[in-house]
């Protein structure tokens, strides 16, 4: 796709987003942190997070004493899955913004993933899919090693480890992850897998078994999925955006390979061309919301990353190298 | 059947498509409806998750609904899930060709 197009599209739907900031921000007031996340990946992703402060100051003030977020700023109950997004924005945030409270902020994240974690190296939370739920505190442990944060380094790369392995014991014969509980498609479980927990493992010293195979065969299991159109789960925007990106970072890590490339345009351009006047919806057609325009951005940020001649530009935008 | 009693005629049988499913919207509250068999089920639209549409959602035993977005499952004749959340679901009858359904009027608009 023509880059200009690509930063035009950018440009408009950065100003989208900024225009609708009462709605994801939490500075503004209690906010779904799902979508907060969401939100500032962009602001990270376009560069214009020294803008937003306090945002990500608010979000260190409804971090949990037990070091876990909610998906609700303001409930109670700390829960995995949004705490690692939220942690993950922060530790990445921090390299930019230099503030020692996100510093601190990070610490006592690592310390809620340290402690949570099952003894089969999974960790829980009832809104996702155990193999889900796992792959964003490894993650997060994947940019914690990635950006030298040495908060109780050894038992980090222990956690790491063992969550590592809990994904790769789990992968099927035919390349994929699956969960009858949450999705039998499995292909929503196997973009994030790969792109989120498994393919940093290379660039941060092989030092677990079967990771590039595993990467490898999950990468070619989505190529598979893919439908002709270029989209994945019967037209899902959400989903082609995950396959999409997830294939950017892990066949740049994994070396050239034509068959994904073409994969990656066939659903780059499936996801341009389903856009809205302004933002995405969930499905062809449906009505713009907030997180999927937050999504659309991303994955444009990284479409543009992903045709820099420097291998390294995309893979930076998940954090795994400085 | 009239807007009086509570109960509101808002599709018919015939315009169901193919799968058996027919998204109405009333007030501002949108529906999703399934045919499965001889029975007719109604749901509110949006998964209480992340407002994923169920209307695109598999269909399964129970019956059951299971949202395309996260894959949370939902019993279409009681709302029940094993997850954190009910899904809203509406009583339905079918008088001839006409569905009609009796939605709360102090739903929550979503």
């Amino acid at each position: 796709m023509d880059l200009k197009r690509v930063d035009d599209l950018v440009a408009d739907e950065y100003r989208f987003f900024t225009g609708e900031r009462a709605g994801w921000s939490i500075a503004a007031g209690p906010k779904d942190l799902e979508l907060v996340a969401h939100a500032l990946r962009v602001v990270l992703h376009t560069r214009t997070l020294g803008d937003f402060r306090d945002e990500y100051r608010a979000l260190v003030a409804c971090q949990h004493a037990d070091g876990g977020w909610a998906p609700k700023s303001d409930d109670p109950e700390s829960t995995v899955w949004v705490s690692a997004f939220c942690a993950l924005m922060l530790i990445r945030g921090d390299r930019v913004l230099q503030e020692p409270s996100l510093a601190t902020s990070v610490r006592h994240a690592i310390d809620y993933f340290l402690d949570t974690q099952k003894a089969d190296g999974r960790w829980v939370d009832p809104r996702w899919a155990d193999l889900d739920t796992t792959s964003h505190p490894v993650s997060f442990f994947d940019v914690v090693l990635a950006l030298d944060e040495r908060h109780r380094r050894a038992d980090v790369e222990r956690a790491w480890r063992c969550g590592l392995g809990f994904i790769v014991e789990n992968q099927d014969p035919e390349g994929g992850w699956h969960d009858d509980d949450f999705h039998p498609s499995g292909v929503e479980i196997t973009a994030h897998l790969i792109q989120d927990a498994l393919v940093a493992e290379l660039l941060l010293g092989e030092k677990v078994t079967r990771v590039r195979d595993t990467c490898r065969k999950g990468l070619a299991r989505l190529r598979e999925w893919q439908a002709s159109d270029g989209s994945w789960d019967e037209e899902n925007v959400d989903h082609t955006m995950d396959c999409v990106r997830s294939s950017m970072v892990v066949t740049r890590i994994l070396g050239d390979d034509p068959a994904t490339d073409a994969a990656i345009e066939r659903g780059f351009a499936w996801i341009v061309r389903h856009k809205n006047e302004h933002g995405w919806g969930d499905f062809p057609g449906m009505e713009t919301n907030l997180e999927r325009t937050c999504d659309g951005i991303d994955a444009l940020c990284k479409y543009r990353a992903y045709r820099d001649p420097d291998p390294k530009a995309v893979i930076r935008l998940w954090g795994y190298v400085p | 059947m009239s807007p009086d009693d509570g109960w509101t005629v808002v599709a018919r049988l015939g315009d169901f498509d193919a799968r058996g499913r027919q998204l109405v919207t009333v007030g501002a509250v949108e529906i999703a409806l399934f045919r499965i068999g001889e029975r007719v089920y109604a749901v509110n639209n949006r998964c209480p998750h992340r407002d994923g549409p169920l209307i695109r959602g598999f269909v399964e035993d129970g019956p059951a609904i299971r949202c395309p977005m996260h894959g949370w499952r939902y019993d279409l004749a009681t709302g029940a899930s094993e997850r954190p959340a009910r899904a809203t679901v509406y009583p339905i009858r079918v008088d001839g060709d006409d569905v009609a359904i009796r939605v709360d009027p102090g739903e929550e608009v979503r």
